[in-house]
């Protein structure tokens, strides 16, 4: 279940006027199947109905010690509800009238399912309860806090925005380079020579970007086009078979956008990379190079470089403010001791003529 | 991903002010494959206009093969076509009849 959505994450500029969209509902048996085989969360069922028309709308989870004692305003029934160590010993502790009482408060509303955490067990009578609502109970070892994580994790993804992106993901050197431009430009070219240079293909054309946090967007190919590649005059390409498993994967995270364009003489290049350029996908800045396209121009090259600058940066170290201060350094040092001329970087060459 | 139930909503309201946005269908019976994908590429590409096809909230470029067989769009499925640029109104109406003809097939 599909909703496109039109006002959550805007983005900007090449990847403007593309509707992002997310998931409104997943069914409960989805998710559990997801939870054992994905992420290997051992969790059983202890009912048999159909789990596969309840669905789980949100990401949130819900412990629902209050509304078991009777306070239901409030309620959030529609998340998954987790029952824990304290739920289950309240329940123990009332007598069997007033159990049953407490559950229903509950189980009156059409929760998606209960899970039991920690290896808790649910009494043969209360679960015939649920059973008879026709809402699934299921059980998993591991503790209630643990267990919300992992879901909750889950759950997150699944419903985190997502938009496609007309361009191109390719890992360098570790670093995640999403290339986009107008059709034509050379996309897919540039992605095939860095293939062979030993980088990694993520996908051409498409590439579906999601927001995994508030910083952080993971791209991904489609499960249909895989690394199949269009190059102009040649067709279609699986770069998988052609270059082994070594020159793909399956996702990454987006680091720097990309911009080829054709050269145009009235457009403002960063000269310095003091400016710190960024582009918005789904209201996640990235860092943004605007790479102009000129004869002789090895963009894979540059390419390469960007990574690696990246990798500087993200290290720690920034060519250009280095640059700066060594600048401004030597205009204050002439400033106080009158010195003139520019001065050769190696002062006397010894007798070492080579 | 599962079944589609909501009515896409593509944002149409966030698009920009001269854009033109076209509803197609798919008509002919095999669905848009590689040879009408072909097609709508190569006739896509003759025109200036940014071109987005539109299906269950994913947006490709009409000019590239890859995006348009992404979409794998079955017979009697409608797509959403947005055109932006110099020679919109002409692409719209080269584009609306390719669909409209079936990509001449039946």
């Amino acid at each position: 279940m599909l909703r496109v959505l039109s006002w959550c994450g805007r983005s900007e500029g090449a990847v403007k006027n593309r509707p992002t969209f997310q998931k409104s509902a997943i069914p409960v048996s989805f998710m559990i199947e997801q939870l054992r085989e994905r992420i290997r969360v051992p969790i059983e069922p202890l009912n048999t109905v159909d789990a596969s028309r309840r669905l789980v709308t949100e990401a949130d989870l819900h412990r629902p010690g209050l509304a078991l004692a009777g306070f239901t305003q409030l309620f959030t029934w529609q998340r998954v509800q987790i029952l824990g160590n304290t739920e289950i010993e309240y329940l123990h502790y009332l007598d069997p009238e007033a159990r049953r009482k407490a559950f229903w408060n509950v189980i009156q509303f059409d929760v998606p399912c209960l899970i039991l955490t920690h290896g808790n067990e649910l009494e043969p009578e209360l679960l015939a309860m649920a059973t008879e609502r026709g809402i699934p109970v299921y059980r998993t070892l591991v503790p209630s806090t643990r267990f919300m994580y992992l879901l909750r994790d889950f759950l997150d993804d699944q419903f985190a925005p997502q938009q496609t992106v007309h361009g191109t993901l390719v890992d360098v050197y570790g670093v995640g380079l999403l290339l986009i431009g107008q059709s034509g430009i050379g996309k897919s070219e540039v992605a095939l020579d860095l293939v062979e240079r030993g980088h990694r293909l993520v996908a051409d054309d498409v590439v579906v970007v999601t927001r995994k946090s508030e910083t952080v967007l993971i791209g991904s190919g489609t499960e249909l086009v895989q690394h199949f590649m269009e190059i102009r005059g040649l067709g279609i390409l699986d770069i998988r078979s052609m270059f082994g498993i070594r020159a793909i994967r399956f996702q990454k995270r987006i680091e720097v956008v990309v911009e080829l364009e054709l050269f145009d003489p009235n457009a403002d290049y960063t000269r310095t990379g003091l400016d710190g350029n960024t582009i918005s996908i789904l209201d996640v800045p990235i860092p943004h190079v605007k790479l102009p396209i000129v004869p002789g121009k090895n963009v894979t090259v540059i390419c390469e470089v960007i990574a690696l600058n990246y990798l500087l940066e993200h290290y720690g170290y920034k060519p250009a403010e280095e640059f700066r201060r060594r600048l401004e350094k030597r205009i204050a040092e002439r400033a106080r001791e009158g010195r003139e001329g520019i001065e050769r970087s190696v002062e006397y060459f010894e007798h070492d003529f080579e | 991903m599962h079944g589609l139930e909501d009515e896409p909503y593509y944002g149409i309201g966030q698009s920009g002010p001269k854009m033109k946005i076209l509803e197609v269908e798919v008509k002919n019976r095999a669905g848009l494959h590689t040879r009408p994908a072909a097609l709508l590429v190569k006739t896509a590409s003759k025109f200036k206009s940014d071109i987005t096809l539109l299906k269950d909230g994913f947006a490709v470029n009409a000019k590239s093969i890859i995006g348009v067989m992404t979409l794998a769009a079955e017979p009697g499925c409608r797509l959403t076509l947005q055109i932006e640029g110099p020679d919109e109104e002409e692409a719209a109406q080269t584009l609306g009849a390719l669909f409209a003809s079936g990509f001449g097939e039946e």
